[in-house]
């Protein structure tokens, strides 16, 4: 067989979303890939420019459709920051642990789409049901599973109900014996370890070089994480470590990111120990009014709020469960941002696919893909 | 006491319902008692119920796999049509049934429809000549293993021309990968089975089985055993070794243009060689009907004993491949080759060694002296 091109994708079982690998291949080895995005693209920097601050983060959720939460709490540090707010304390570690557990779920969603790929089919069944105990705490404080739109510029919508810190903390004690399972059912593994160690190999160097960052960056020995090296939120004031790798392969983004749930529960107990004690509000009072309103300002109220609001440029970066995620929100005055822009972590991961793809096997491509954690929805955005 | 064979029985019938119809219409007697006709019809009653019972087991089998990977999962599998589930898989026959069969403009029309039948058919086939119990097809074939095993080995062929003609670059690397892959792991198959008929002494399945009524060929032949497992789980393209159709990276491998009842041949020619990979590890070294002597006697002598045994141990292997189903990721198309090629070949080689040792020996301090070996 000669070379030849095949399309996987825009419709295929290795893309997990909808865009386009081109790959070159001769018989089964790759000789070159182009990726291709773009197929999920629905404007939403634009679409945000026409609404109000607090009408994004309907958008948010839908920008990253495995990581709501932390959509959401990048884009509204931006505009907290546009619009020189503070929230409360206790908002601020609310949105902290909503994050974190934003983190467990996608991180245990990528480990059942991953061990899929590789053929093994219980542990996707595992992970999903894991899964579903967190979004069932979601549901409980947020009412939504998946698009939960609970963040507010200045705090978050309301506070958690009752008895959720022990339920919560019933979901982090099963889950800690769950992730020694997951990691038994692939480390313990010969095939999986063939399958997965030396593949995908992106030096550190090159990682920084094509703005590779996350989890795949962490597994080449780079100890960069926006979380430890410009904490925002609290993150300052609870006690976690980096996880890294040194392999720069499938297997040390598998390592790194089963460390990073581990630090991630550690995150979660620290924080709701928090919450147990230090009861509060949870939204700014002193909002201007038209951000606490579900009705837009009309006439008189509307062109005075445009003069008279204090301009501001804000910006932030947070350490996604996907890599390093940056919000760039432009209040130029009035109930609209100017400008919205964000930096997605994996536009740049999946750009830099012919990196560490070319030279493996075409069975090869859904395994490391598969360790890339592509999330469609916040590539094209 | 005699032992009633199937072709009795589908004689029986035939005989039966012809002299009925005789009965009833006097004119035609010279005909319906003509003894051509009943032999015919009884060739074609033969032909039903080993079709029926073969589908039927076919259908359980994966109703079993359904119920046991659920079960791995932490689901309870099909649940609704039907009592737990049990007619789930006929209401899936039935909508893939009803759908419409389409093809590609490009594909070549000879291959895109011959392919599926022809592998439907040989998949089929090997249900003649395997015997499920004492009476099933009583010493009709001294060399029915061997005739098993070439109907078995028919399926990269069709497979790959099926996959060719479907005018489909997944499909073609499916075809091709499945076509590299049966090969190779039709040697250790064979080779495998070389021990066992050098033990046995004979190619006839049914004196196989009759040759392990003292004991087991697993026991003395454990690295035959271990060889042809592991051909066979390559051989149905099972997890680990389903790269053809790996979902994964080439959406359905060789089938992935096939809709409707065309895939549906597939989909039930994989389960039947399923069946008839375990059925031959039943039959090869795990005893066929047979159960140890220790085993009171009221559990062989019941009506029926031998297959319900047979189908006992029969479902056992496969639930075992189920298991290793659940619990193995899938390896690569060099990783294969090489388990096939470097590791598997080289085993199934000492297996023969071993068992010609065995038959030279004549004895085994383990497993008691063997009556009949070494002819």
């Amino acid at each position: 067989m000669s070379d030849m091109w095949i399309n996987m994708g825009p419709q295929h079982p290795m893309t997990h979303g909808l865009w386009n690998l081109r790959v070159h291949i001769d018989g089964e080895m790759i000789l070159g890939v182009d990726p291709e995005m773009g197929y999920l693209h629905r404007g939403i920097e634009k679409i945000s420019e026409d609404r109000h601050y607090n009408e994004v983060i309907t958008l948010m959720d839908r920008t990253c459709y495995v990581a709501g939460m932390a959509w959401e709490h990048l884009y509204i540090q931006a505009a907290e920051k546009a619009l020189g707010l503070e929230p409360p304390e206790r908002a601020e570690w609310i949105r902290m642990m909503s994050e974190e557990f934003q983190r467990l779920a996608s991180h245990i969603m990528w480990y059942a789409a991953f061990v899929q790929d590789l053929g093994l089919m219980s542990p996707f069944l595992y992970g999903m049901r894991d899964r579903d105990l967190i979004l069932d705490l979601f549901q409980s404080y947020t009412g939504g599973r998946l698009t939960y739109e609970y963040m507010r510029v200045g705090g978050v919508r309301n506070d958690l109900p009752v008895g959720f810190n022990d339920r919560a903390r019933k979901v982090l004690d099963w889950l800690e014996p769950r992730l020694v399972e997951y990691d038994r059912l692939c480390m313990g593994s010969d095939i999986f370890r063939r399958r997965c160690d030396d593949l995908g190999i992106l030096k550190a160097a090159d990682c920084v070089k094509h703005g590779v960052t996350g989890p795949m960056l962490r597994s080449a020995g780079s100890k960069r994480d926006i979380r430890k090296d410009r904490p925002y939120s609290r993150y300052a004031q609870v006690d976690f470590d980096v996880a890294t790798a040194e392999s720069a392969d499938v297997t040390g983004r598998y390592l790194v990111r089963m460390e990073e749930m581990r630090q991630s529960i550690r995150i979660l107990r620290q924080t709701l120990d928090w919450l147990d004690h230090h009861p509060g509000p949870v939204l700014a009072d002193r909002l201007p009014r038209w951000l606490g309103a579900p009705y837009a300002p009309i006439g008189r109220e509307a062109y005075l709020l445009k003069r008279n609001y204090p301009k501001g440029i804000g910006l932030s970066a947070i350490e996604e469960p996907h890599g390093e995620a940056c919000a760039y929100v432009v209040n130029e005055g009035g109930e609209h941002p100017y400008r919205v822009k964000f930096r997605s972590p994996v536009f740049a991961n999946l750009s830099a696919a012919s990196q560490y793809l070319v030279g493996y096997h075409v069975a090869d491509i859904p395994p490391i893909m598969g360790s890339v954690d592509v999330c469609v929805g916040e590539v094209d955005r | 006491m005699a032992v009633t064979t199937l072709w009795d029985v589908a004689y029986f019938l035939s005989s039966g319902l012809l002299g009925v119809l005789a009965h009833i219409l006097p004119p035609l007697a010279w005909l319906l008692t003509n003894p051509n006709l009943v032999w015919l019809l009884s060739a074609l009653l033969f032909g039903a119920i080993l079709l029926g019972a073969s589908m039927i087991n076919t259908i359980m089998l994966i109703w079993f796999e359904r119920k046991m990977l659920g079960r791995f999962m932490d689901r309870r599998g099909a649940m609704h049509v039907g009592y737990a589930g049990l007619l789930q898989n006929f209401a899936d026959g039935l909508k893939l049934f009803r759908k419409n069969t389409f093809k590609p403009r490009e594909a070549d029309d000879l291959g895109f429809y011959g392919g599926p039948t022809a592998y439907m058919v040989t998949s089929l086939l090997m249900f003649g000549v395997l015997p499920i119990s004492s009476g099933w097809s009583d010493g009709a074939l001294p060399l029915s293993m061997l005739l098993a095993l070439v109907i078995f080995s028919f399926a990269p062929l069709f497979i790959f021309i099926s996959a060719w003609s479907s005018n489909n670059k997944y499909s073609l690397m499916g075809g091709m990968r499945s076509a590299a892959q049966m090969i190779a792991y039709e040697v250790p198959i064979l080779l495998a089975v070389v021990a066992v008929v050098l033990v046995a002494g004979t190619f006839d399945l049914n004196q196989i089985v009759l040759e392990q009524q003292n004991y087991w060929f697993w026991g003395p032949l454990f690295l035959a055993l271990l060889v042809f497992s592991i051909g066979m789980l390559a051989e149905m393209e099972r997890i680990p070794f389903d790269l053809p159709e790996a979902e994964a990276e080439l959406v359905e491998g060789w089938n992935t243009e096939y809709g409707g009842m065309l895939f549906a041949f597939f989909m039930l020619a994989d389960y039947l060689r399923a069946l008839a990979g375990s059925i031959l590890i039943v039959l090869l070294f795990l005893g066929g009907w047979t159960l140890p002597t220790y085993v009171p006697a009221v559990a062989t002598s019941l009506p029926l004993a031998g297959i319900i045994w047979f189908m006992v141990k029969t479902y056992l292997v496969f639930g075992v491949f189920v298991w290793i189903r659940a619990a193995l990721p899938r390896v690569r198309t060099d990783q294969l080759l090489r388990i096939g090629w470097m590791r598997l070949i080289p085993l199934s080689l000492v297996a023969v060694v071993l068992a010609a040792a065995l038959v030279l020996v004549k004895c085994l301090p383990v497993f008691g002296c063997v009556p009949s070996m070494g002819g």
